[in-house]
């Protein structure tokens, strides 16, 4: 199979092999969950729970009218203790709904009966039902993209042009995490299903599931599923694409540039170039949507880092602290070496204060870093050596844009593609001088939306 | 619950490993047999003239920095890159005093004077060797034979250069010879080979006059391709230089390869025009800044008052560079922008 890929990018340090070989583990016991109100990219969303009411698993406690929205739901039987303000995995805090889990019936009460604990959807089959039924059903379940935007799968699922490819991102070029790899491996069955259902519920005539060398013997596994599936027995066209391992392969568009060598237009979306990309957790919590009409309640992470002394896979409830997995023994750390804890990979991940934050519904990763990884330099001065203009797969020259952005000219900020930046941070990654580049870059972004905004208000 | 307070930073958390100093390093390295081979033609006044300007060019650094109030940098390395790079360029005779005159000079006022690291728009070594160019034009083309090769009075009479200008201590560059009406059969008389292939052969391997470090094509090659592998430098400009270089000479009447082998263009190409804060940043800036350099050296080479001129050949392109850096490459998906529709004539009545 001939390998695919783009232009630019790096190679940080993988640190997979702490995690890759490891099967994931299921978290049972769950005392107390922390749910975020908002998850998603969208318009915020009311809770419809009060504090006191008894939540059946599967119940939606969180909704709000307008497309960019997408409700949340009970991830645990239970009662709501608090909705209030907490720390959330971006490190801000939002209004959270704390559910307290039932405690076990008493010595001698008959156990509760589980349609008294569990609120499914009924399954839906989404070859037989209409195309409104099936992103109805995509939203009702709650489901997001759950590689770090969270942005509404409805959405993305109705776009408005025609689609020739739906992309399976299974690319997971963030070093440490592998949940994405066990999942093509244990539920490569299920993998092959969701690109099925995406490939109905959008038209496309091809589907393809994308994965990083690193993860070659993912393949036999997913060509055997995709033979194996009733889907392509009854002609749908699935294949699997080898990438070069190279972050930041799994950014939408440098995976579309890879497989389709079309370029998504500036201020444009895949579907500008017919593709629709998916993360893998996405189109598992799609296939259970349908399936067996649960909700997103649940998903899989990897916790890892060098102060991670028993790495592991895990899917836990939505709103589990990352710490209660800990304490159930399914990860270990050595607290004497943590120096650093981020949700999501190194490259992109947010540093944040303590693991008592809870899992996120576009919660890949945790890792706990010691304080050798943990590390933090002094930005130093560019010496223009060009590295990060080659890394940037968005071609920005990101020296240059940073002087821009630094004398606060945003008009050639603009010019030199600003808006265009992926923010994959493989530029501040490459400098020898530690400069802060994509942390500008983040920052000018936000300046230059509000100066434009205001433009536009003038303008009027 | 951890009871110490955790890194909070904004990501990547995760950094390459190469850093300045080690960039530094490795042009050291790249330059230790261009630098070696110097040593080995002209002896120990030549490691001498290294060593003093590379001490020089550190100690204006670290003196300078200390009195603006500035941080020392010299750790860095980027200084005794400068000054073995002007060492390099200097003729072998050259006095030690003008050497480190020359260091500090380069270091103070065409770095130091910008900002110091990466914000210096000339080529610091460049401007080094221009000053003394300037100042001291006599010690600066004074040019020595290499040991053991001995150009016979037979060969000085027979090509009737000048008599005391010429001996067998002073010597005459390939280029000298040339650019005094010389054809390339007189300047093989006068290195004493007996085929073009072979004194092509002799300029390649760098027998001859010429700067301490820039005769020998081959070790310079060596020590780019050495760069080039690791990435610390990219074939664009080189190959630009080099390419427009022999075009251009060939274009003016002059022997292409003969332009290669001579004088500091190998040098420039690999070491001096790749120097970082002074070359453009952008691909197409830097085949264009190749082109120019390679361009004036042939120019200055064929109708200039000196032999040579790749020094000034890149502080003129130098001056080009943040014009140079306007010539981005296409961003991802750039999209070309609509102009708005002319009027139409209907219209504008």
């Amino acid at each position: 199979m001939a390998v695919k890929t783009f232009k630019g990018g790096a190679h940080p340090p993988e640190r997979k092999e702490r995690s890759s070989g490891l099967a994931i583990l299921r978290l049972r016991e769950v005392k107390l969950v922390v749910v975020p109100v908002n998850q998603h990219f969208g318009a915020p969303l009311q809770p419809l729970v009060k504090v006191g009411d008894n939540v059946k698993r599967g119940q939606k406690i969180a909704d709000a009218e307008g497309r960019m929205t997408v409700p949340v739901h009970a991830p645990i039987a239970g009662v709501v203790k608090k909705i209030e303000p907490r720390t959330q995995s971006n490190n801000s805090e939002g209004p959270c709904i704390v559910i307290e889990a039932l405690p076990p019936p008493a010595e001698g009460q008959p156990a509760l009966a589980p349609e008294e604990l569990v609120d499914f959807m009924p399954p839906l089959d989404p070859f037989a039902c209409s195309k409104e039924e099936a992103l109805a059903r995509v939203r009702a379940a709650g489901i997001v993209g759950m590689g770090g935007a969270g942005f509404p799968a409805h959405v993305k699922l109705a776009p408005s042009k025609p689609i020739a490819v739906v992309i399976a991102n299974g690319a997971e070029c963030e070093p440490f995490l592998t949940i994405d790899e066990r999942s093509l491996i244990e539920r490569a069955d299920d993998v092959v299903e969701g690109v099925a259902i995406t490939m109905k519920i959008v038209n496309a005539p091809e589907g393809v599931i994308a994965v990083e060398e690193n993860k070659v013997h993912a393949v036999p596994l997913l060509e055997k599923a995709i033979a194996a599936s009733p889907r392509t027995r009854a002609g749908m066209k699935i294949r699997v694409q080898l990438l070069k391992t190279k972050y930041p392969q799994g950014g939408e568009k440098m995976l579309i540039t890879a497989i389709t060598g079309k370029e998504v237009p500036s201020g444009g979306l895949p579907m500008d170039v017919g593709c629709v990309v998916q993360n893998i957790g996405t189109l598992l919590a799609m296939v259970d949507a349908f399936k067996e009409g649960k909700p997103l309640i649940e998903r899989g992470l990897t916790i890892s880092g060098g102060a991670c002394t028993k790495p592991a896979n895990v899917v836990a409830p939505i709103g589990t602290p990352v710490a209660d997995i800990i304490a159930a023994g399914l990860a270990q750390v050595d607290e004497e070496k943590l120096g650093m804890v981020i949700y999501g990979g190194p490259m992109m991940g947010v540093a944040v204060p303590n693991y008592q934050i809870p899992v996120q519904k576009n919660t890949s990763g945790v890792l706990l870093l010691d304080t050798v990884e943990a590390k933090h330099y002094d930005e130093e001065t560019c010496i223009r050596c060009g590295r990060c203009m080659r890394a940037c797969s968005c071609r920005l020259s990101p020296a240059l844009l940073a002087v821009a952005v630094e004398a606060g000219d945003y008009k050639e900020a603009e010019k030199i593609g600003l808006l265009d930046c992926i923010e994959c941070g493989t530029c501040s990654f490459v400098c020898p001088s530690h400069r802060h580049l994509v942390q500008r870059f983040r920052v000018g972004k936000q300046i230059l939306r509000a100066l434009k905004q205001k433009e536009a208000q003038n303008a009027r | 619950m951890p009871a110490k307070g955790m890194l909070l930073s904004s990501s990547p958390h995760s950094f390459t490993p190469v850093s300045t100093p080690r960039i530094m390093l490795s042009v050291l390295i790249a330059l230790v047999p261009a630098s070696a081979y110097g040593v080995y033609l002209y002896g120990f006044s030549a490691l001498a003239l290294i060593l003093v300007t590379m001490a020089s060019a550190a100690a204006a650094e670290f003196v300078f920095r200390k009195l603006i109030k500035a941080s020392t940098t010299v750790s860095d390395f980027s200084a005794l890159v400068t000054g073995l790079l002007l060492a390099l360029t200097l003729p072998p005779s050259t006095p030690l005093w003008m050497g480190a005159l020359g260091a500090v000079f380069a270091i103070v006022v065409a770095k130091e004077f910008f900002g110091g690291l990466g914000a210096n728009p000339f080529n610091p070594a460049l401007i080094g060797r221009a000053f003394l160019l300037m100042s001291f034009p006599a010690a600066m083309t004074t040019w020595t034979l290499p040991q053991g090769l001995i150009v016979g009075p037979d060969a000085i009479s027979s090509l009737s250069l000048a008599q005391g200008a010429v001996d067998t201590v002073t010597a005459v560059t390939p280029l000298g010879l040339v650019k005094s009406g010389k054809t390339l059969a007189d300047v093989g008389t006068y290195l004493g080979t007996h085929s073009d292939g072979e004194l092509l052969k002799q300029l390649f391997l760098g027998y001859h006059s010429g700067s301490l470090g820039e005769s020998s094509i081959l070790l310079i090659t060596l020590g780019g391709l050495f760069l080039l592998g690791i990435g610390v430098i990219q074939w664009i400009i080189p190959v630009a230089v080099l390419a427009s270089t022999f075009l251009f000479s060939w274009v003016l009447g002059m022997n292409p390869v003969f332009s290669l082998f001579t004088g500091g263009i190998a040098f420039g190409a690999f070491f001096m025009a790749t120097d970082y804060a002074t070359r453009p940043l952008t691909p197409k800036g830097q085949i264009l800044f190749g082109i120019g350099i390679g361009l004036i050296t042939a120019v200055i080479r064929k109708f200039g008052g000196f032999p040579e001129g790749v020094t000034y050949a890149i502080l003129i392109m130098n001056i080009a560079t943040p014009f140079l850096n306007k010539m981005r490459v296409k961003k991802y998906g750039f999209v070309p922008p609509v102009k708005p529709a002319k009027p139409s004539k209907e219209a504008a009545r």
